[in-house]
């Protein structure tokens, strides 16, 4: 009877740990996010989701995730997800639930990214109003099209094996 | 023993069946000591941005003001209320009103202002190109693993000796080329600035502006309002103003924004303890004295004891590179 006990015991701890986890759904933080083969940054990629994509979270390993996500299974550096939904204006805001709120956000967003661009008409009457330099407006427009390319974002974190590069 | 046995296995049943549906991979709570131990100061829950339609908003600006407006105008009218009450009413709504979340365009606007200031104060641009493009990198790899990648952000170096930095609303950074100079390492960069993109994910400056008088009756704040109101502008622009550059955020925020900063340094794979080190050796130094950095910010030790305080979850990354000599390099190019 005792082995009868073990037996049992073994079986379900086997069964535990061998049964398929649910999994948890979680958000792109950011547009052009990679879905990679492996569980490595120099891994091929497989496609790049737009910021609100849904993924199921379906495993671990270092600091990527294995996420199914529109069908697709692959790997996403996990700092590129979030649990919650990213709202309208950029952050950490609303939850919103249904599928559709989330392409809606990721379309306005995508739309925020392009169209509000330079120093506004309304801050830069202002300044001029307050006697603010023309050379420090200048400077502010000047910040704003300085644009960080993306390869050399991506072979300055290589080179200093960092984000997704890191052990 | 056989009755025994027989509980066993049905203990051992039950036990597994009440376990089961919580068997599944919860990486929410990789994150739940960092949320826990940087607990922002409460906040209402951001409501969905109104419609812009900004006629209406002007009329009704103008009724509130005069206490005449809406239901509470005409329970007033009819003399349902008497004057206490609805101007205790209208409090209330307008205390509401305030409440309203500023969205990007118009954090843009006020942010690109506060820029122009930040640069019209502290020296203008510092000419380096070479370094100017290795602080964007630093930068921006630590915004792309923050709570809020998804606007962009910008970042400059300011041309004077005192050791500064900023972030105005919208994405500016600024780091002053004296604070530059007092660091050691890039880990030590990455944690100042995300320290300060920590300060935008977070819209510590538009918390403080919301919950302000200047914006009380306001029910939504738009580009055309803050155009047709030089006179709301500025108050807006004054009161962060004082903020950033006079009084300084409240201590808490400065605190969160530590903490935050150090999370962000550390997602990018930089030796968390890093940005302690630093505010430590600031605060030891005579540049810092007197400085606006040091009368906008909390002590030195207040701010390194409060993320030793949590600083278990960072173990781990003891080994995280520092990227000494990377840092130096840039410094001399």
């Amino acid at each position: 009877m005792q082995r009868l006990v073990y037996s049992l015991v073994f079986l379900l701890v086997g069964i535990g740990f061998s049964s398929p986890v649910a999994a948890e759904t979680w958000y792109v933080k950011k547009s052009a996010t990679r879905l990679q083969a492996q569980a490595k940054a120099r891994s091929k990629v497989l496609a790049k989701l737009n910021k609100g994509t849904p993924v199921d979270v379906l495993g671990k390993s270092g600091k990527f995730f294995k996420v199914s996500a529109g069908g697709e299974k692959g790997w996403i550096f996990r700092f590129k997800l979030t649990k919650k939904a990213p709202s309208g204006g950029g952050g950490d805001g609303d939850v919103l639930g249904a599928l559709g709120g989330q392409q809606q956000i990721a379309a306005r967003e995508s739309a925020y990214g392009s169209s509000i661009r330079g120093l506004s008409p309304v801050s830069e009457k202002h300044a001029l109003n307050k006697g603010i330099s023309p050379a420090s407006i200048e400077a502010v427009k000047e910040m704003e099209r300085y644009k960080v390319n993306d390869e050399a974002l991506d072979k300055f974190l290589e080179e200093g094996r960092l984000g997704a590069y890191g052990d | 023993m056989k009755t025994k046995s027989i509980f066993i296995i049905l203990f051992l049943l039950g036990a597994f069946i009440w376990v089961m549906p919580s068997y599944s991979l919860n990486f929410g709570n990789i994150l739940k000591e960092v949320e826990k131990s940087t607990k922002p100061p409460e906040k209402s829950q951001p409501k969905p941005e109104p419609e812009k339609t900004q006629q209406p908003q002007q009329t009704q600006q103008t009724t509130n003001q005069n206490g005449g407006g809406g239901l509470i105008g005409l329970g007033n009218s009819l003399g349902i209320f008497d004057k206490k009450t609805s101007k205790l009413l209208n409090q209330g709504v307008n205390t509401l009103k305030a409440l309203q979340p500023i969205g990007y365009e118009e954090e843009k606007a006020i942010g690109g202002r506060l820029a122009a200031e930040v640069f019209n104060r502290y020296g203008g641009a510092y000419n380096d190109p070479n370094l100017l493009e290795y602080v964007n990198l630093v930068g921006q790899a630590v915004a792309d693993v923050s709570s809020r990648p998804d606007i962009d952000y910008h970042f400059a170096i300011l041309n004077t000796e005192y050791p500064n930095a900023f972030a105005t609303p919208g994405g500016y950074v600024f780091v002053s080329i004296g604070l530059l100079k007092m660091i050691d390492n890039e880990a030590q960069l990455a944690g100042v600035l995300a320290h300060e993109v920590a300060h935008i994910a977070r819209k510590h400056a538009l918390q403080t502006l919301e919950r302000s008088r200047s914006l009380q009756g306001i029910s939504s704040l738009t580009l055309t309002v803050m155009d047709k109101d030089p006179g709301l502008f500025d108050k807006l622009i004054d009161e962060v103003s004082n903020v950033l550059f006079t009084k300084g955020l409240d201590k808490n925020l400065e605190f969160e924004a530590d903490k935050y900063g150090r999370e962000f340094a550390y997602r990018t794979g930089y030796y968390p303890g890093a940005l302690g080190r630093f505010i430590q050796k600031l605060g030891a130094s005579k540049k810092n004295q007197g400085s606006i950095f040091s009368s906008t910010h909390p002590t030195s030790g207040e701010r390194y004891r409060l993320l030793n305080r949590s600083s278990s979850r960072y173990k781990k990354a003891s080994l995280y590179p520092i990227l000494g000599n990377r840092f130096k390099v840039a410094m001399k190019r």
